[in-house]
């Protein structure tokens, strides 16, 4: 499952794609103490004055385009950026696999409910997972 | 997002974990017996998982007579509502400062 939102700002992509990667930026913005490493494979650390600390590995780098960075707690969250008339639109997509995990256990739970000894009609977890398991 | 999120990611984040559910899942009800007997690990180790499972909300548990038997809960669904408004509102929140922080840097 997943949470997006869509947002224009009158900036260009270069200017929008600065403040997503650049952590003096990012801590004006997005959390208060902030160290990343903006490249395939890089590290990622975010401190809030709360206490509040998360972690990210930075999947995916298509400078202007794309940022993909994986949490280390739970789910990722992917940046695309385009360029529109009036300046760059910025699509944020935050995913989860434990939670979709959770939820087709709980459809698939509801529809054998009153076939107690049915069978899943398929493995879900018959073929490799496509990311890594924790 | 902690509690109870947290716990239901916890809970979910062990694979053999998952396989309990599965197994679960395609049945209304079932002992942990039953549960291992589908499964490549010993009865003792889908009672624990079973244990973290109830604990994390994710199954509950009922005598009947001697027998304990298991059966999923609708608990995942209100926590992942509970993780998407959550996040939602985080991003709300963020995207708001980046447009302020954009906006500050060109002026």
């Amino acid at each position: 499952m997943e949470v997006t939102r869509e947002i224009v700002f009158p900036a260009s992509p270069d200017e929008v794609w600065e403040a997503l990667t650049d952590p003096e930026q990012l801590e004006e913005w997005f959390a208060n103490d902030v160290e990343l490493d903006a490249r395939e494979g890089g590290d990622g650390v975010f401190r809030w004055d709360d206490g509040e600390v998360r972690r990210a590995k930075v999947l995916v780098v298509e400078p202007g385009e794309r940022l993909v960075l994986d949490w280390d707690d739970e789910g990722e969250v992917e940046f695309t950026l385009e360029e529109v008339e009036e300046g760059t639109r910025l699509l944020v997509r935050e995913s989860t696999l434990e939670f979709s995990t959770a939820l087709e256990l709980r459809a698939q739970a509801l529809a054998y409910v009153g076939r107690p000894h049915g069978r899943s009609p398929c493995g879900l977890y018959a073929a490799p997972p496509s990311r890594r398991l924790r | 997002m902690k509690d109870p999120t947290g716990r239901v990611f916890d809970a979910l984040a062990d694979p053999n974990r998952r396989y309990v559910l599965e197994a679960l899942a395609s049945r209304e009800t079932a002992t942990a017996t039953e549960l291992a007997a589908e499964l490549p690990v010993t009865r003792q180790a889908v009672a624990k998982h079973l244990v973290a499972l109830n604990e994390a909300g994710l199954v509950e548990r009922r005598r009947e007579g001697r027998e304990t038997l298991y059966q999923l809960t609708p608990a995942p669904l209100g926590a992942a509502m509970d993780w998407m408004a959550g996040v939602g509102a985080e991003w709300d929140a963020r995207l708001a400062a980046l447009r302020k922080h954009l906006r500050n840097r060109r002026s």
